[in-house]
């Protein structure tokens, strides 16, 4: 006998009586329990169909076929994530798991799930801002970055508004939530490198007028976090106009001079890498050069004091060394 | 119910209960003002970790203890940053970890019977997590830490797994641990070996294994081997077995000593048998977690004989140790917990 009635309920009934128990759910009278119970149940059944379980197999490719069609015809997907904070605490991660193996279906080169989520572009706008809620955060964040691999997924959730609010995600005080906004946030403007590049051109005021507040965040992991990740954006070549235009700036630079000093060693070694992009770049804009050369002794004297414990880390000494030099033989542009 | 806030100044720190992860992290025995309860406050120097690895071990840490929800796997109350360091708010485990009991008070290893509880407690918690796609990897007695009211949970999860990956169930899992080192001695052969077949939740049975041979007898398996000769051992099944009189002979020769305790005691047939099944070289040979706890050699527990916190006497849950909800934890003299300062909590 299995467990929950007949067993060979088919995909179209098991997604009507989801969606069912969903919205008796979302509706939240007396009957909230038993739907609560459905919800669940249903959703265990579906996590099956698509990843077996350790007595059964995944469903033939036919089935999946009809599961998916039928969640796309019934907008399942949306509804489980705009209720996922009613579903108890197992079926949240069954809606995540379901929703991270229907996206990656394909037919041969199509993914018709991305296709889907393309024209329901609200199911993302809805998991970006499961981050406001804390028991959801997390399920939500896994759901964003298996979105965030696909490129079109990627486009609508950058240049979409929402994406602003990621600065402040990022921040919350909650260390692991902060923390998977973070790598949401990172995968996003990572990922997908020519995207990124052009998003991060067409946005640049905004989008580093937004990040300036994360480098003077109150909270050291924020901080560390977008040191690190400026850094590599700085130096990923597919950046080159963004990094050019961030180098011209003298507020950015004293910025990274005053990191250089900070009580933190972690802060002050990723500080470093964005300093050094600054200092090697051979046509500063007279502004950036008139800063280092008025600091031109105190920045020698203080690199050739800066972590010198580093000493195995072949790579750190030579661009300081490059520094130290490239400093000292720093030079007025004629004519001034 | 009482609700735990992530501000710093919502806990007092009382004293330090152990160091752990190197010195990058350490753990405090707390007050939560608001509500006058102990709490233990876990704190993560992420200054002194200067590689990203040593960071996303931390947040995978919090993150997987939050996927997991089971009475007998520490919860996380909440969790924030303060200054440079990530603090963990989790309920006290009264009675410290497994490894500290051993420590302090049954450096021969613990009886049958409070063995027996503490595995039932951990099988189930291991049970849900095997249910759940989730592979410990790090299973030990420092991982399993005992409350006031003697239940064990299971903690650690900086080491787990997942196998449930880009959207599929991963039958075999290859993935090898990015900090190997403290649990190596744990580590089942197939997981060490890092070959095609690669390994699946039956390595934590292996380990299960492991942790009854150091509950049973007191010292960490292949304790001092050195890590190549430890493998070569396991890979040849060469594994450890339960010291009692059926193991180890009375009459010895030469100068070694053997307690007392060790010839004169007697684990159960059972016992012995479950061991070593768990520490079969073969995966398939092991018991699965949800299975074994219909075993009958657990039958013995449901007549309740002892409590647990009969059985560890002399060791007492740090509550008697400690006035508890009063003010004069407000002027407690530190000096108090100088024998606990000694134990070493591994996460």
């Amino acid at each position: 006998m299995p467990l929950f009635g007949k067993s060979q309920k088919g995909p179209a009934e098991v997604v009507k009586a989801l969606k069912e128990a969903v919205n008796a759910l979302e509706k939240g009278d007396k009957k909230a329990e038993k739907a609560q119970e459905d919800v669940s149940k249903n959703l265990v059944l579906i996590k099956n169909m698509l990843y077996g379980t350790s007595e059964s197999e995944p469903q033939t490719d036919i089935i999946v076929a009809q599961l998916a069609q039928e969640l796309y015809n019934s907008n399942l997907l949306l509804l489980l994530v705009q209720n996922l904070n009613r579903i108890d605490f197992e079926g949240k991660k069954d809606v995540a798991q379901v929703f991270n193996n229907i996206l990656r279906r394909q037919i041969g080169t199509r993914s018709p799930t991305v296709e889907y989520i393309c024209t329901k572009s609200e199911i993302l706008y809805t998991l970006m801002s499961g981050y406001e809620h804390q028991e959801i955060a997390l399920n939500c964040g896994t759901m964003l970055r298996e979105c965030a691999r696909y490129e079109a997924l990627a486009k609508i959730m950058l240049y979409s508004e929402d994406f602003y609010n990621f600065f402040r995600y990022v921040e919350v005080s909650t260390f692991d939530i902060a923390s998977d906004a973070f790598s949401t946030f990172k995968e996003l403007l990572t990922r997908h490198k020519l995207l990124c590049a052009d998003f991060l051109e067409t946005n640049y005021d905004k989008v580093f007028n937004h990040y300036q507040r994360l480098l003077n965040s109150e909270n050291y992991v924020t901080r560390r976090q977008s040191l690190k990740l400026l850094g590599e954006l700085l130096l990923d070549r597919h950046n080159f106009t963004v990094m050019t235009r961030y180098i011209s700036n003298p507020d950015n630079l004293k910025l990274m001079m005053n990191m250089l000093k900070e009580r933190s060693r972690n802060i002050q070694f990723e500080a470093f890498h964005v300093f050094k992009v600054f200092v090697a770049n051979p046509n500063k804009p007279k502004p950036i050069l008139d800063i280092l050369l008025r600091n031109q002794d105190k920045l020698v004297e203080f690199l050739m004091k800066f972590h010198t414990d580093r000493a195995e880390d072949e790579q750190f000494n030579d661009e300081k060394a490059y520094l130290i030099r490239q400093i000292k033989e720093l030079k007025p542009l004629p004519g001034h | 119910m009482t609700t735990f806030k992530g501000n710093f100044g919502d806990y007092k720190i009382i004293s330090i209960l152990g160091e752990c992860s190197e010195g990058k992290a350490a753990v405090h025995l707390a007050k939560h003002i608001p509500s006058s309860t102990m709490v233990a406050l876990k704190r993560f120097y992420m200054d002194k970790m200067t590689n990203a690895e040593q960071t996303y071990s931390v947040e995978l840490e919090i993150a997987t203890a939050k996927q997991l929800q089971h009475p007998n796997i520490l919860q996380y109350h909440t969790n924030f940053v303060h200054g440079f360091d990530v603090y963990v708010v989790s309920p006290l485990m009264a009675y410290c970890s497994c490894r500290d009991l051993l420590n302090q008070h049954f450096n021969n290893g613990l009886p049958q019977q409070a063995i027996l509880i503490i595995l039932r407690d951990l099988l189930c918690a291991l049970a849900y997590m095997h249910r759940n796609g989730y592979i410990h990897r790090a299973i030990k007695a420092s991982h399993v830490l005992v409350s006031e009211t003697g239940k064990s949970c299971l903690t650690g999860f900086k080491y787990s797994c997942l196998r449930v990956l880009k959207g599929k169930w991963q039958n075999n899992v290859h993935s090898f641990l990015s900090d190997p080192k403290p649990v190596l001695n744990w580590t089942s052969p197939e997981l060490l070996e890092q070959n095609l077949q690669g390994y699946n939740d039956q390595s934590d049975m292996y380990s299960v294994g492991m942790f009854i041979c150091e509950l049973a007898n007191g010292s960490e398996p292949f304790l001092g081997m050195a890590c190549t000769l430890m493998l070569t051992e396991k890979l040849r099944g060469c594994v450890p077995q339960l010291l009692d009189c059926t193991t180890v002979p009375r009459q010895t020769e030469g100068d070694c000593v053997i307690s007392p305790i060790i010839v004169n005691r007697r684990f159960s047939k059972d016992l012995h048998e479950v061991t070593g099944l768990c520490l079969s070289r073969n995966p398939n040979h092991r018991p699965k977690a949800g299975k074994l706890l219909n075993h009958s050699l657990f039958k013995s527990i449901k007549k309740r004989t002892l409590s647990l916190n009969e059985l560890l006497k002399p060791a007492l849950p740090l509550s008697d140790k400690v006035a508890f909800n009063r003010e004069d934890v407000e002027n407690l003299d530190v000096n108090h917990f100088s024998n606990l300062a000694l134990c070493t909590w591994d996460f």
